[in-house]
Parts: C-alpha cells; structure tokens; sequence
C-alpha cells in the first residue's frame, strides 16, 4: 500500500471526535483497499508490535544538527506541539527540497519491512544520513507518518475494539469473534486478513464467546429497608474484571472490555487446564500479597497489564491471582438463570472438588471469594469502613435471589465504595503538559501548611474540566514567582481539594508523607489558603486508619 | 533593551502612543484621534472623536460603529501632516482596507506593521515592502512551526471535506470580516459545486467586500438556524462565537471546523472541539515575519501580539537585529 493512502486515513481518522464516525472511515477504507493494506493498516493503528526505533529526544536533535536551527528554539516549539513525530513534520515545512527527487509512490511495506528496521543495523552517522535523505525524499505529506513509525507513536484513539467492531460490523458477525481472530501477533499478510474477515465461524470460536457481564449499580439508601438476610457481601477487588471460560478443554480469558487476554496470564491458563471439568467462571483478577492474604496496591497490576508473554521473574514478582465469584455455566450448562445463593452452593461445591483433586498447594492461584456475613446495616457498614486495611475498595451487595442478567440492570448488584481521603491544599508549581495539553500548564504541585511554610505533598493532573485548566492556565502565567526550566513556581493562593486512596508515612517526601493516586476534586475558590490543611491533618488521618 | 522616553512611538495604556502628534494606534479606550490599522473588532473601540484610516477601513469601520462616526480616510501611500510628522498608509495584506502605517520625523522613518500575511489573498491588496529604520511588528505566529500551506491547498481540502460527508451539513467557523470572505474567494475556484450559506454576521460582510468591487462565491443567508439539519451536503459558513455554548445542541448531522492558523497544531485542534481544522491565517507565519523584519532593513525592532520571546531571541543570534522591548507591560 502507498504510504500516502494511509496517511490519509490516518488524518481522516484523526479529524473525527466521534466512535461511529471512526467505525465508517475504517469500514470504508477496508472495503477499498486490498487485503495486504488493509492488515497493514490493521498492525500500525492497533499499535501491537510497534518498536520505537529512535526516541523523539535524538529526532528533535538530529533536526537541529540538520538543519541549523538551534536547540533552544526547537525545544521551545516542542513545549507548544508536545509531540516530536509532529513537531518534526511541521519544522520540515521549512526546508526546501524542490531540488530533490521526491519518491512518488513509496510502499509502506518497503518502509517498514525494509528501511526503518535497517536503520537499526546503521552506525549512527549513516543513520543519521539515512533519516535526512529520507525526509527529504519523502512527498511532504507522508512525513507524519514517517516520523511516526520511526518513534513509534501511533495514537490517534484507534484502539483494538474499534477496529474489532469495524470489522464485526463489516462481515455481521460477533465482535467476540473478531476479538479472537485478532488476538496475538497480528501478522501483516494477506492471509492474516483474510482469515480476520472469514465469515464462517469454527466451533473452536464460537467455544470461547463469553456472556455479556453483570455490572454493580451504586448504592442506593433505599437498600437499608430491605433484611440484611436478602442479601451476599463481598469485599470490593480493585483488580480487572475476567470472565474465564473453558469449554472443550480450550481457556479463554476476557476481560469486560472484550479483551482476550490469555497470553498477559499464562500461569493462570496453565494453572485451570488440570481441571477436568469445563465452566465459565466470573471474578476479578489480581495481583496478590500472599502472605499477608490481602490484594497489592493496583500499581503492581499495572506493571502485568499490557505486558504479553510475562517472563517467569515477572511472573514471581508480580503473583496474580483470579478470585472467582460466580458459576455461570458448568459442563456445557447455562445456569445464569439460577438463583445467586444457589449458584454459590454449586461454585463451592465444585471449588472443594477441584481443589482435592489437585496436587501440593499450587492451587493457590484460584481462588473463591470470601464472603462477609454483617449482623445489621450498622455493621456492614463497619466493614465498608475497615475496607482499607485489606485494599478493597469497599463492598460489593449482591441479592441472593438474582439471576446472572446482562449489563447494569437495577436492583441486582451494587458497589458500596469507601468515601475516599481528601486534604485541602495549596498550588505552588505547575508544568507544563504533553500530547493533547501541550502548551498549558496541566501537571499541578501542591502543599500543605507545616508550621509557617507550605510543603510539598502531592502531585495531581486530573479532576479539572477542559474550562477550569484554560482558566488555571492563565492565572498561572499572570502569577508566577519564577520559572525553572518548564516549571513555574507560582504565589500560593489558590486552593484546591485533593482526593487521595491511600495515605503514608515516606522519607522519601520532604513532607514526610506519600499518597497514592491524588487527584483533584474541587476547585476551593472559596477558601483563602490559610484555610488549607496541615501536615498535622494528615498524620491523623493516616492514624485513623491504621 | 527597553524603549525610551523620547521614542516617537511608545506604549501606553495597552495601546501604541505618539505623544508629539497625540494620536492613538487602534486604541482600546475612547481617546480624541485614532488611526485605525483595520476593521476587526479588536483594533478599534466605539466612542473616539476621531477616526482615520485607509478608505476601505472607513467604509468597514461605518458599517461596525455606525454610519456618523467622524472619520477622515486616505488613499494608500498618501501622505499627510499632523503636528509635522508624516503619516502614510500601506496595505498589509491582512484583510481588505488592513494598512501598515508609516510616520516620518526629523528624517526618523518609524513603521507599525498591523496586522499583516504575505500569502496571496485576492481580497484585499498585496503586503508592500516599505523600508523604515524602526519596526514595530505583530508577532501572532513567531515559532517555526508555523508554515502555512499554499492557500489554494486548503480551499481544496474544505471541498474534499464537504464532498466526503455528503450526509452531514458542513459547519466552517471563521471570523465574519477577511477571513469568511477570503475563503469564499478561494472557494470559487475549486470544484465545490453546492451552496454556501452565511450567517448574518458574515453575510453583512460579503455585501460589504461585493459593493467594494471584490469577487467573491455568492451565498444565501441563513435565516434561521433550524434549517442546518436540512442542508446536508451544503456548507455553511458561522463566527466562531456560535461554536460554544447551546447554538449548536441538538443538531445530530453536522460536521464542525474551524479555519485559524493555530489549527496547525494537533493538540489546539483537539483541544479546541472541532472536528477538523484548517490551517489557514490571515497572518504572517515564522518565514513572513523574518522576511519583513529583513526587507524593511530596520535596524531596531519591536514585536506586540504575541509570544515574542524566541523570535527576538532567534534574530539577536542569528540576524544581529537590535530587537527592543516596549518600556510598558503590554
């Protein structure tokens, strides 16, 4: 495929806001263009096995080394763009290679099959030379595209489900089904497509569809009328939801948001093919303190997340676990539309026989959820409350009766979340973003009051609306102290509310104290910053709770 | 370094100042004498004494502030006297009647660039080169990422952006004077066949450009704006004032750009809530300021409208231009 049809795709992409309009620019291109740019087009925009192969720093230097601009001023364009792939594109306007001859129609398998990985072989100076006559053979408007590949950087809100659906939707076929054919290395080749656009589905696929999930409403204060008795407890996982089904002795593990992720988990699909029986399972997965028997902090989930084919010491520095807490369907029956507290009898029931059955304590892997038995309201509230110490996020509540339905349906399921902490406090430095917010000051620092003087506590660069980061924004030009390379010192004055999930002692921080996850809630106009809290607060805070 | 006190143009109050002839540049304050550069909004304010500017301008500025303003206006490259000094206008390319302005004292040539772009634009007369010693220049757009694309380019990716949704009304936000009127000028040379609609706003102003003898696409004007869900496959014209807020709620089959140079920039095109952005100015990119900064062989300058820090800092370097900050906050 011409570089310069997916470079129009890519901009045609990138100039709609909306998911159905992206859902018609793919259908369209898919259907007039040939397989082998369509799975072309497949691999780049679904980001899978995209290297970096030079980093946007060396690019942006290589530039000025080039070209004769200075650092300095290429620095100072960077904080406006905040991507080097399209700073590149857009300083490269201002060379003129008119003289060159421009390579009309270049491939973008040759690109990326040939030349781009032959960089890699170079020494640094032929690289550099390579880039160069590139960039100025190149027509201009394949340049992004270039630059793109070379840093790797291929975001343009084109994730693997809307290509998923794009393709469901093209051959009317599931989206689970074309979430399976896209799963793995998703080679460029016309087989590849072919294969993606089959509309025969083998039972081997239709053998993995998992059931829509059933989601937990919030809680609602009516719920206290009701006997406690009517209803399971559960401890709130703060983990990924995975419904992990076997049938005919083949594992698929999904996630809610249709997501195969088999190859992210190998322990776990190792670990479930000794199980004789086939299921569907639903629970929540992991990673797991196993001596202390409570979740790690979701910070150590995210180091397993995305990552394919974990090596064996990710897999012991990480451990997972899969906390099962529902039976949908066993040995090739459906029974979703059993009660909850019978499917519970069932799930246990088959849990102690797998559980026999297997050898030494490796089982551990898998686990049942543990249920919580309240006496009144009064005390699961309690129980909300001590959530913290064992890293739930608060309580599940769950009517016994229910049957396993599909989506948010009322009256089923609920979330009881803990109310999370919050300090008020002082903005003090702020810096600038990158991506979307370049060129605004979004990444905020703020203090709490110790003694006399403001210390730092937290960083946050969440919570505002679109509206209140323009407004901050120029207060904070209007107001700063000094600037420190991209950072602004700014006069204390405003105050904001910062929410926090986690809070403790660090020697780390110059404030003694970390907190894990701040983000700001509100934005305290009303309050002066004598007004904001003390690093006293804090430490009662963290007293209350440990 | 800074801006003396006996500098024939200075700062004051948020505007430029001539003490010695007591005049106002595009004051934002009522004052006694304004010269006016051009007729966009944020160069001239209601309620001045008098008005002077190029006859265009005057003619715009009638229809803005109302028909009994005084107002003297001169052809471009006349000369005429206030208080001794020489004053002159000329065009600047930016929208039509837009001038650059020139005053000669004691044999000290001193020029206020206005709002100005090199770019070809058949509405309104072409930037002339004109030679001072001292240069005060709007700096908009002064980083090198700025590098517009041939004006012809853009007119023909609004036709494909129109031609390529023919079940959606094409919503172009642009301002009503000079940059409206620009793209329906570059619109009737493409191949875009269907109709163009105006706002009023916009279509006061097309009257305006048509009287003065300037050829552009005719339009109809939207009169009511429940008629935006019928018009799939037009496109229409809108002030960019309309994007936010409720004028737009509940119109389902529409898709919205915006014409502004800072569209250039991926994450002002998000940011900004358009579905699209064209690049497209009515001001000079990083290459026209350097170029006039070079061919008006001053040798002290001046920049306002802007971030002119890297610029002043890159010529310093790199062109040994003395580059002089106003003694005043702008």
């Amino acid at each position: 495929m011409s570089l310069k049809k997916f470079s129009e795709l890519f901009l045609d992409l990138d100039s709609s806001n909306s998911t159905n309009n992206k859902i018609e620019i793919l259908k369209r291109y898919f259907l007039s263009n040939e397989p082998i740019d369509n799975s072309w087009a497949i691999y780049l925009l679904t980001g899978k096995n995209n290297k970096r192969f030079v980093n946007g720093r060396y690019l942006r230097s290589l530039f000025s080394q080039i070209y004769g601009y200075p650092q300095w001023l290429i620095d100072q364009c960077y904080l406006k763009v905040g991507d080097s792939a399209e700073l590149i594109t857009l300083l490269l306007k201002n060379i003129n290679t008119s003289k060159n001859k421009k390579i009309s129609n270049i491939n973008l398998d040759e690109i990326l099959s040939k030349i781009v990985p032959e960089l890699s072989e170079l020494n640094e100076y032929e690289k550099n030379l390579e880039i160069k006559r590139i960039w100025e053979t190149l027509p201009e408007d394949n340049h992004l595209i270039f630059n793109k590949i070379l840093t790797g950087t291929f975001r343009v809100g084109v994730s693997i489900g809307l290509i998923t659906k794009s393709i469901a939707q093209l051959i009317n076929i599931d989206e689970e089904i074309i979430s399976h054919r896209l799963m793995g290395n998703f080679e460029p080749s016309i087989d590849s497509y072919t294969f993606l656009i089959n509309k025969n589905i083998n039972l081997e696929e239709l053998n993995s569809k998992p059931f829509p999930f059933l989601l937990a409403n919030s809680f609602e204060d009516k719920i206290f009328k009701h006997p406690i008795n009517d209803f399971q407890f559960e401890w709130k996982y703060d983990g990924i939801r995975i419904q992990l089904i076997k049938r005919s002795g083949n594992i698929s593990l999904w996630t809610r948001g249709q997501e195969l992720v088999n190859e992210t988990y190998p322990e776990l699909v190792e670990k479930m093919s000794c199980i004789k029986d086939d299921f569907v399972l639903d629970g929540e997965l992991l990673v797991w303190n196993y001596k202390q028997q409570i979740p790690f902090d979701f910070s150590f989930l995210q180091k397993r997340i995305n990552r394919k084919s974990p090596t064996r010491s990710i897999q012991i520095k990480y451990p997972i676990i899969f906390i099962v807490y529902d039976l949908l369907e066993i040995n090739g029956k459906d029974i979703r539309e059993i009660k909850l507290e019978n499917r519970r009898i069932e799930l246990e029931k088959y849990f102690s026989k797998w559980q026999n059955k297997s050898e030494h304590n490796s089982f551990d892997i898998f686990k049942i959820c543990d249920l919580i038995y309240p006496k009144d309201w009064s005390e699961a509230l309690t129980y909300k409350e001590k959530s913290r110490e064992n890293n739930t996020e608060g309580l599940i509540i769950k009517n016994k009766k229910s049957q396993y339905t599909s989506g948010r349906k009322k009256g089923i399921w609920w979330k009881y979340k803990v109310d999370p902490m919050q300090l008020d406090a002082v903005l003090i430095y702020a810096k600038g973003g990158s991506g979307r917010r370049a060129g605004l000051y979004t990444d905020y620092s703020f203090a709490l009051w110790k003694d006399q003087e403001l210390v730092k506590f937290a960083s946050a660069y969440s919570g505002l609306t679109n509206i209140e980061i323009k407004e901050l924004d120029k207060w904070i030009r209007k107001n700063t102290i000094q600037k420190f390379g991209p950072v602004r010192s700014l006069k204390p004055e405003m105050v904001f509310e910062i929410s926090f999930e986690k809070i403790q002692i660090s020697k780390r921080h110059k404030s003694g104290i970390a907190v894990r996850f701040p983000r700001i809630t509100k934005w305290r106009k009303d309050k002066k910053i004598k007004d904001a809290d003390t690093i006293e607060n804090a430490y009662e805070m963290m007293q209350k709770i440990s | 370094m800074e801006t003396k006190e006996e500098d024939l143009i200075r700062y004051r109050d948020g505007s430029l100042y001539c003490e010695l002839a007591d005049i106002w540049i595009d004051p934002s304050k009522p004052v006694k004498r304004a010269l006016i550069t051009h007729a966009h909004f944020d160069h001239f304010t209601f309620g001045c004494e008098e008005y002077i500017s190029t006859n265009e301008t005057a003619i715009l500025l009638k229809k803005r502030v109302g028909e009994d303003i005084n107002i003297k206006s001169f052809d471009y490259g006349k000369e005429f006297k206030i208080n001794g000094i020489n004053i002159s206008f000329h065009p600047s390319g930016h929208i039509l009647g837009s001038s650059q302005i020139k005053f000669i004292f004691a044999e000290e040539k001193w020029l206020i660039s206005g709002d100005f772009k090199l770019q070809r634009d058949e509405t309104c007369k072409q930037y002339e080169i004109v030679k001072t010693d001292y240069l005060i220049s709007e700096c908009t757009f002064g980083l090198p990422i700025f590098k517009w694309d041939q004006t012809n380019k853009i007119a023909n990716d609004i036709t494909k952006w129109i031609t390529n949704s023919p079940e959606k009304t094409s919503l172009l936000f642009c301002y009503s004077l000079g940059k409206a009127q620009r793209l329906l000028n570059e619109l009737s040379q493409t191949n875009f066949k269907g109709n163009i609609y105006s706002h009023g706003s916009i279509y006061k102003m097309n009257n305006c450009y048509k009287e003065l003898g300037i050829d552009i696409r005719d339009t109809i004007e939207l009169e009511n704006k429940k008629e935006i869900d019928v018009l799939k496959g037009n496109l229409i014209l809108l002030p960019p004032s309309l994007s936010k807020g409720y004028y737009l709620k509940n119109f389902k089959n529409i898709q919205t750009a915006f014409a502004s140079g800072w569209m250039s920039i991926r994450a002002l095109r998000k940011r900004s809530g358009y579905d699209k952005g064209f690049a497209i100015s009515d001001h000079a990119d990083w290459d026209g300021i350097l170029e006039i900064v070079k061919k008006s062989e001053a040798k002290n300058v001046f920049f306002h409208h802007g971030d002119s820090e890297a610029l002043s800092k890159y010529l310093s370097e790199k062109e040994i231009i003395n580059v002089l900050s106003f003694g005043e906050k702008i």
